[in-house]
């Protein structure tokens, strides 16, 4: 394997495509990332082109201190500052990540009404329990109500949420009591989720608001609207149509993909109808078919955050992440890729014609030129789902001969909800994170971190995640993960319970070893973001280490990030009170003033602030320090072991 | 399944036995072996473990550090 080719990948599995692609000559991103540099100031964030009399450009300049004078002068035509500009970009960013996050979350507010109308055959309440929750928290009557009649009023109530023009999302009362204050004070309380979103896009067209800080403040009200409100709505919903996750054992990476059977790939965010397609690969029938054309079964897998959700209700296993979806393809052996929203490349359909997958759309909002398009349907989903499978199993013998599946797959346990490690924890009869609190306040952990984000192939590929991960676990972080990262450190073997003995500090290892947990824990996918609030907001309320998210020893990064989802999340943890750091790129560096709003006086007003460092070694140095400035604040920064006294160690006390 | 049993030193005792690892050997099959919400079976135990297990949201007290807070 030459230099080069390390440099792309740190995954074995990943860099053999990398090399059949080459010779297959089959355009990767990794070959359009060295062909195409970004745009200098575009990736600084100081370019505006939101009007006709741009693109104005406002770098700072290079290699010299800049005089007043020419501070005074680096202005847009219509006389924005480059401090504008850089809030502007970083606001509209949110807005879109916030977007993505939230149309997703109103996709299954909308299925789960039909569905508890009736009006979507195949769906049903599949958690009764976390329906009962959600009554219970927005004051749905239950007494001898059908779960129906209850669900029907919560699809209301969710659906209202997006379109809500006053008050207060309803989800923002999960959060600590002293945060939701701080929310108020600082006037970030979200009104409603599509309000806070269209006022960004207001706000920041020309001539509105050119207040860096306002900007800024109302993209944290837009990324509040994202975590406690159109992400969470998407995590809760989905949990009660498919089921709470709890521990599955399964694998990843490409390895998983079955040269005797017909593989499916899986790929997107949403899991309305892959929920269905799992169905459909388990039906006889379809099984039979697939036997008639010559295979011994379909296997299905998954890419990115749809991958994440069926991962974490049934098993199914994940090819890869990211920047993995072109080399699931390269393999040859994939008979359809079905994909649904967000993180798809647009090349999927040209490299497909190189092999003889079909790329298969699903969404009325995300079709893709050159693929096929099978339009999901909730009222008939069933029939949507058969049509798909079957056009992979039709697919099946016309695989050519130049296929290659690498032998690379490792085990991972996934599943970690929220619910599910409360119940971890305590069991079931006293459910509880104090066993947590209790090994954070005895040193035993050190704090606790969550690595999250996507790939980016303007670095390499997993190796900022892997590296980053590890030197937590090592310095006795335990680590809670979702999306691409957390497949990543799966690829590693960092996911299962043996993980903790080779790769974790002496204190985590033992409580790891105690609860039966890996070191590192799979929480699902990018919306499921909304269960790391909800644990350290549990974290708050159990006690011992603070009033407020931000007392927790705890941190946030996403070291290999690149979509607009990653900055909304970023932002919404920031000012739910934690410290993040990303890596790669910062896109306000443009702006030194705006740059420092985000970096240092976040920290005054919400507890939390924004780092950026592209070391992950580096970055998770910094984490740590963030820890251990916590623990020392909190007073438990020198570890105590819990002594339990027989009665002669007490007489020796007297 | 048997239990290990196994003998441990205690401060100011003699060795006294404990009981070892309790986990069952192999590998979980299938998607079901992890699921634990089924064992709640009626509306009433899971509203009851909501108070109970969820007590910081459902709980009919306050809970934890915010119990000494004025609501918000």
């Amino acid at each position: 394997m030459t230099e080069e080719k390390k440099k792309k990948s740190v995954d074995l599995a990943s860099m053999a495509l990398i090399d059949k692609a080459s010779s297959d000559q089959v355009n990767l991103v990794f070959d359009r990332a060295e062909e195409m540099k970004p745009c200098p100031i575009g990736l600084v964030g100081s370019c505006c082109s939101n009007c006709g009399m741009g693109p104005c450009r406002v770098p700072l300049p290079r290699g010299k201190e800049e005089t007043p004078e020419e501070k005074r002068k680096r202005r847009g035509i219509c006389g924005a500052t480059a401090e504008t500009i850089a809030a502007r970009n970083f606001a509209r960013k949110i807005a879109g990540g916030a977007a993505a996050h939230s149309d997703h979350g109103r996709a299954v507010a909308e299925l789960f009404l039909a569905a508890a109308k009736g009006e979507a055959p195949g769906y049903e309440i599949r958690d009764e329990q976390k329906l009962l929750q959600l009554a219970l928290e927005w004051g749905v009557e239950i007494g001898n109500r059908s779960n129906s009649e209850i669900a029907t009023q919560i699809g209301e109530k969710a659906l209202g949420e997006f379109g809500r023009q006053e008050g207060e999302l309803l989800f923002l009362r999960r959060a600590p009591l002293k945060r939701q204050e701080l929310w108020r004070k600082l006037g970030v309380a979200p009104r409603g989720i599509d309000r806070e979103i269209v006022e960004i896009m207001h706000r920041t067209h020309a001539g509105v608001d050119q207040d860096y800080r306002n900007l800024l403040q109302q993209g944290s009200r837009a990324a509040l609207a994202d975590g406690w409100g159109g992400s969470m709505i998407a995590t809760e919903l989905q949990d009660i149509l498919f089921g709470t996750p709890a521990p599955v054992l399964s694998q990843v990476n490409l390895g998983v993909l079955k040269e005797d059977e017909v593989n499916i790939i899986i790929h997107g965010h949403e899991p309305l109808l892959s929920e269905m397609i799992v169905a459909t690969a388990q039906d006889p029938q379809m099984v039979e078919l697939a036997k008639a054309k010559g295979a011994s079964g379909i296997n299905l897998a998954g890419i990115c955050c749809t991958a994440n959700e069926i991962l974490m209700r049934h098993g199914v296993p994940l090819a890869g992440n990211f920047l993995q979806q072109e080399l699931a393809l390269v393999t040859g052996a994939v008979d359809a890729m079905v994909v649904d929203v967000q993180c798809i490349m647009e090349s999927l359909p040209d490299i497909a014609q190189c092999y003889h997958t079909k790329i298969i759309t699903t969404s009325p909002k995300d079709k893709i030129g050159g693929a096929m398009h099978i339009e999901f349907n909730e009222r008939n989903a069933i029939l949507s789902a058969k049509e798909i499978v079957k056009v992979a199993i039709e697919n099946f013998p016309k695989r050519g001969s130049n296929i290659s599946i690498p032998k690379e797959k490792t085990d991972l346990i996934a599943g970690f909800s929220h619910e599910t490690i409360n119940y971890l924890l305590g069991g079931l009869f006293r459910a509880s994170y104090r066993p947590l609190n209790d090994n954070i306040i005895n040193g035993r952990i050190r704090g606790v971190a969550g690595v999250v984000g996507c790939n980016n192939a303007r670095t390499t590929h997993n190796e900022g995640h892997i590296a980053m991960v590890k030197e937590l676990i090592k310095n006795d972080v335990l680590v809670i993960q979702t999306g691409c990262s957390a497949m990543a450190s799966a690829t590693a073997g960092l996911m299962v319970p043996e993980a903790a003995a080779e790769y974790a500090g002496e204190g985590l290892a033992s409580v790891c070893e105690a609860v039966g947990i890996p070191p590192v824990l799979h929480l699902g996918s990018c919306v499921d973001n909304s269960r790391i609030l909800m644990a350290a907001t549990a974290m708050v309320k159990d006690g011992g280490l603070g009033d407020d998210i931000s007392d927790l020893p705890v941190a946030g990064a996403a070291p290999e990030w690149m979509s607009e989802k990653a900055i909304s999340i970023g932002q919404y943890f920031v000012a739910s009170g934690v410290f993040t750091i990303f890596g790669v790129n910062w896109p306000t560096t443009g702006s030194t003033e705006v740059t420092q709003f985000l970096f240092k006086d976040f920290e005054e007003m919400y507890g939390g602030m924004w780092a950026f460092e592209p070391d992950p070694l580096l970055a998770a140095k910094l984490m740590i320090e963030h820890i251990d400035k916590k623990r020392k604040a909190l007073g438990i920064d020198k570890a105590r072991e819990r002594v339990l006294y027989d009665m002669t160690m007490r007489r020796e006390l007297e | 399944m048997e239990y290990e049993i196994e003998e441990k030193s205690a401060p100011g005792r003699e060795k006294v036995k404990v009981l070892g690892a309790t986990f069952e050997e192999g590998r979980p099959q299938g998607e079901e072996d992890g699921k634990w919400r089924h064992k709640l079976e009626t509306r009433e135990e899971k509203l009851k473990y909501l108070e109970t297990g969820e007590r910081y949201w459902y709980g009919k007290d306050w809970y934890g550090s915010e119990k000494r807070k004025n609501p918000a």
